[in-house]
């Protein structure tokens, strides 16, 4: 699990700028996984975003809910 | 593997396996704001002493760490009742594939637990946690709705610690001579007329009472918990046999 964001979306700060209350609970961030390969998350504070290495994807955090669902996530390379 | 287009049972109605997720998505998209009112009235409160029981069983130690999974527990009906028969210690993590059922119980929640309860989206079958993270795991009234029912326990069985537990209430058989008839007309005529008073729509409702009486029976559900590694597999009938309170343990 890595905080840095892989890609921010304000590169002129290290803080998201996310708003309290949406943010995502540290230790929930610890017990989560990819859903297909259970592999570890990278979080992408910036772009609430958890990052599956092993399937490429990310999936999307809205108002601070994972949404842990590979129809739901975002493909990458 | 299974094939994309085996059959499974959508109420009454066979539909290919990976139709059933998306059709019983569409159920609680359209009643997830009035879920818990429903559940009031099509079961005349009864709903409320079956999670009760339920919790008095599960039992969650006030003085020390307890994970607790909720799953299919959008509202976060069960998961209250388990933060406040808890300690300070006690944690619950909601799983519900339904957003909508997610964004009710997390505005339900507020800021009164803090940071012990949280909301994820997911699917059963394929759990987002590692391995061995949970105390206790429960799922009230959602089995039914679980395309492949033994995935979903396979899953539960994975992510409990050894000496986890995990606790089902699903609706049973009523096996009562003349209870059964009586408890037959009232589900196929009354819920859906009052999901229709309640929420505009019959349909979902005509699909909850198909669902439930294809649902397997307590006996059949325990044997599949068996299979997917449980022990000391038990059940409880409550209410004539409308509820089965199922118990498990990963030893």
């Amino acid at each position: 699990m890595t905080n840095e964001p892989t890609s921010p979306a304000n590169p002129a700060s290290d803080e998201p700028s996310v708003a309290e209350g949406t943010r995502v609970d540290p230790k929930l961030l610890e017990i989560l996984v990819c859903p297909l390969t259970k592999a570890n998350l990278e979080y992408d504070a910036a772009r609430q975003e958890l990052i599956s290495r092993p399937a490429k994807l990310a999936y999307p955090i809205r108002d601070g809910i994972p949404i842990m669902l590979p129809e739901e996530a975002r493909s990458i390379e | 593997m299974t094939p994309a287009n085996d059959l499974t049972h959508f109420g009454f109605s066979e539909v290919p396996l990976d139709e059933k997720q998306t059709l019983v998505n569409d159920v609680f998209h359209k009643v997830a704001r009035r879920y818990d009112v429903m559940n009031d009235l099509m079961s005349g409160g009864l709903h409320r002493a079956w999670k009760n029981a339920l919790v008095s069983s599960l039992r969650p130690p006030r003085n020390r760490p307890f994970a607790h999974l909720d799953v299919a527990g959008g509202t976060g009906d069960v998961a209250f009742r388990v933060l406040d028969a808890g300690g300070d210690q006690t944690r619950v993590t909601v799983l519900d594939i339904n957003g909508d059922m997610l964004e009710v119980g997390k505005d339900r929640a507020g800021t009164r637990y803090g940071d012990r309860i949280t909301f994820v989206a997911g699917n059963a079958e394929a759990l987002p946690f590692g391995d061995r993270e949970f105390d206790a795991y429960t799922v009230v009234f959602g089995i039914r709705n679980v395309p492949r029912i033994d995935k979903a326990l396979a899953e539960a069985y994975r992510v409990l610690k050894r000496g986890g537990r995990l606790l089902c209430l699903e609706f049973s058989h009523v096996d009562v001579p003349g209870a059964d008839a009586i408890y037959r007309a009232y589900s196929f005529n009354v819920i859906p007329a009052v999901g229709r008073m309640v929420t505009g729509d019959a349909e979902p409702y005509r699909y909850l009472v198909e669902s439930i009486r294809r649902f397997p029976t307590p006996q059949a559900f325990s044997t599949m918990l068996e299979d997917a590694g449980f022990r000391s597999v038990s059940y409880r009938p409550m209410t004539l046999g409308v509820v089965a309170l199922h118990s498990a343990w990963k030893l």
